[in-house]
């Protein structure tokens, strides 16, 4: 007859004094779901905050282990591995590294959409004075290089940035030339509805390596309704674009976006069936920014955060189940967010960081020099707000332009660690600080989390992401790890997880 | 705590130990109820403090619930508290020695720390720790 063995552990003393570990908590179904300062998570029975407390909690259990084992608690039988903890602290804010790496150029205020939310003063195709210079584009373009960061990111964008194309083929070349000269890799993006494309223009980008980004917010009747041109084309020249950009430029370089008017919110599954039928394997559900011309049309366009969120939920469970029938197909926020709960690393998504992107990884060269914090602060502008206008490429240097007092004063607010509502919250590893938002919808770049779209929303979200994977759904959670990591789903794996 | 009288069907008032939950707490929580109440604080004395929550839409609302998740809430932030008052020094170095590498920080932060064996040492962190409780 076998004997059994108690494994060594079983012999050895039970910890006595148990310590914390700085963490934060909050409820998910019957259940506390503890967040350390870097982001790892555990779901834990109820009362185990208080246990943790009280030093109640059985240090032999699994749960105490797992406590441990994710940098909650440690004991005298254990060390605390405070530097692992820091380096991954650390490289969750890898985006504080480096400097400035996205750089936005404003190359004309023109275009021929007449998009009621239109985030910019977009004004009509024949008025040149909207357009940038060479002197301004020379200007921005070394202000760009001056960031100490090796590789840059130079978006192109408008109004309608192929009313310019002679600026871009000078911008293009005079770009690479100077980050030849320095050393540094540099990724060209022009963002176009792609309306007015032309294979000559397609061309040029293939032989440049330039990217296309457009906008494809669903389909035919709901992209014409949102996007009117003349002709009442926009669906099938968008189309037709991204067909010949993908034929010319090649198909990994050709990408879209969608923005969600109230129009949307019924058709979801219709919005994300068009980027299937399209090709597409990736979709980013976002709700509509509250700047620029947005604000002035709210009442046609708006809606309320909670209505986004039900969209936004329905829409991830239609991208779930086309997943499980064999298409590859990412919902983009979802894959930022779940990379910050799974990863140690950074993400560089503007959006969600703290300290707050906006002027710190992103600058916005508008077409008359003028440099803002971010594109939505330019779009603030163009309605007569000027409070993130850092300087302008003629008159300030870089560190001028870093040390701005409307630089300054957007710094102050950037830390979501340090932010009424914020500094308690279990979510604020994978969220961010965005005084730009803040300012422009409640008019106090701190905020007020409780009545807050940015906190509703990802609070929302985040919710509903934490409650499919507490969930723990097998075809769910590869699905999800497909999307981290990038790798093909392997869904026949799936049944015997 | 206690809830005291309840009026007008979809408001409450709610008395509130100091002694189980502190001023900072309670008023973390009126801040976060203040979207969908209209929330009013009346100190009472040191150890007791008086909130009225008053839906901002009634219909939503029964008075049961409006307890339910004030006290709820009161307690998970005191909850809260306790947590940070536990492991805010060790917070404070874990961020300095995070950002201490990265070159950002001016001034560097005092003591090291990493191991069990480190923190045997007489200048480890646990000792500055403990020598300054």
């Amino acid at each position: 007859m076998p004997r059994t063995f108690f494994p060594i552990e079983h012999f050895a003393c039970k910890p006595q004094r148990v310590s914390l570990l700085p963490f934060r908590f909050t409820r998910i179904r019957d259940k506390e779901l503890l967040v350390n300062e870097a982001g790892e998570f555990l779901f834990a029975p109820t009362g185990t905050v208080s246990a943790l407390l009280e030093n109640s909690l059985d240090t032999s259990s699994t749960l105490y282990k797992d406590l441990k084992a994710k940098q909650f608690v440690y004991d005298e039988t254990s060390s605390a591995l405070l530097d692992v903890l820091a380096t991954k602290i650390r490289s969750k804010s890898d985006h504080l590294m480096g400097g400035t790496k996205l750089h936005i150029f404003v190359v004309t205020l023109r275009c021929e959409h007449t998009c009621q939310y239109c985030q910019v003063s977009r004004q009509t195709a024949s008025k040149g004075e909207f357009d940038m210079s060479r002197e301004t584009a020379d200007r921005g373009i070394a202000l760009m290089l001056e960031s100490p960061m090796p590789a840059l990111t130079m978006e192109i964008q408008g109004g309608e940035p192929l009313l310019a194309f002679d600026m871009i083929r000078y911008m293009v070349a005079t770009a690479k030339k100077g980050a030849a000269e320095k050393g540094k890799t540099l990724d060209i993006v022009v963002t176009t509805n792609l309306a007015l494309v032309t294979d000559e223009m397609l061309n040029f980008f293939r032989e440049e390596g330039v990217k296309v980004s457009t906008s494809l917010d669903g389909p035919a009747a709901l992209h014409n309704k949102n996007r009117p041109r003349p002709g009442n084309d926009s669906h099938q020249r968008a189309i037709d674009g991204i067909e010949r950009s993908r034929r010319i430029v090649g198909y990994e370089n050709v990408s879209a976006l969608m923005t969600t008017t109230s129009a949307s919110l019924q058709q979801v599954e219709d919005i994300i069936d068009e980027y299937v039928r399209r090709e597409f394997h990736s979709i980013f559900l976002r709700p509509i920014s509250p700047y620029g011309f947005a604000i002035k049309t709210r009442k046609k366009t708006g809606y309320e955060m909670e209505t986004f969120l039900e969209f936004y939920r329905r829409g991830l469970q239609h991208i779930l189940n086309i997943n499980r029938s064999g298409y590859p197909l990412t919902e983009t926020y979802t894959t930022i967010l779940l990379r910050k709960i799974f990863t140690p690393n950074s993400t560089g998504y503007v959006d969600l960081q703290s300290p707050a992107g906006a002027c710190w990884n992103v600058l916005v060269y508008n077409y008359n020099g003028d440099v803002y914090a971010s594109d939505e602060s330019r779009m603030l502008a163009e309605m007569g707000d000027w409070t993130f206008r850092l300087g302008n490429v003629h008159r300030h240097s870089r560190r001028d332009l870093f040390m701005s007092p409307a630089a300054i004063n957007l710094f102050e607010a950037s830390c979501n660690q340090a932010l009424a509502g914020c500094s308690d919250c279990a979510y604020q590893p994978y969220c961010g600080a965005d005084p730009i938002y803040h300012h422009a919808t409640q008019g106090d770049i701190y905020g007020h989390r409780p009545t807050s779209g940015f906190c509703r929303r990802n609070m929302g979200v985040l919710d509903h992401l934490f409650g499919l994977i507490d969930e723990a759904d097998p075809t769910t959670m590869r699905i999800f790890w497909s999307w981290i990591t990038g790798n093909p789903l392997r869904l026949e794996d799936s049944e015997c997880a | 705590m206690a809830v005291g009288q309840i009026k007008e069907g979809t408001s409450v008032l709610v008395k509130v130990d100091h002694r189980l939950v502190s001023t900072e707490a309670m008023m973390k929580v009126v801040y976060w109820l203040s979207r969908d109440f209209v929330c009013d604080v009346v100190t009472k004395s040191d150890t007791e403090s008086v909130v009225m929550l008053a839906a901002r839409e009634p219909a939503d609302w029964v008075p049961a619930e409006i307890e339910d998740l004030f006290k709820t809430r009161c307690l998970d932030f005191a909850l809260r508290e306790q947590v940070s008052a536990k492991t805010s020094e060790v917070r404070d170095l874990l961020l300095a020695k995070a950002f201490a590498e990265s070159g950002v920080l001016e001034d560097q932060p005092s003591g090291t720390f990493g191991d069990s064996i480190e923190e045997a040492k007489p200048d480890g962190m646990f000792r500055i720790l403990n020598n300054r409780i």
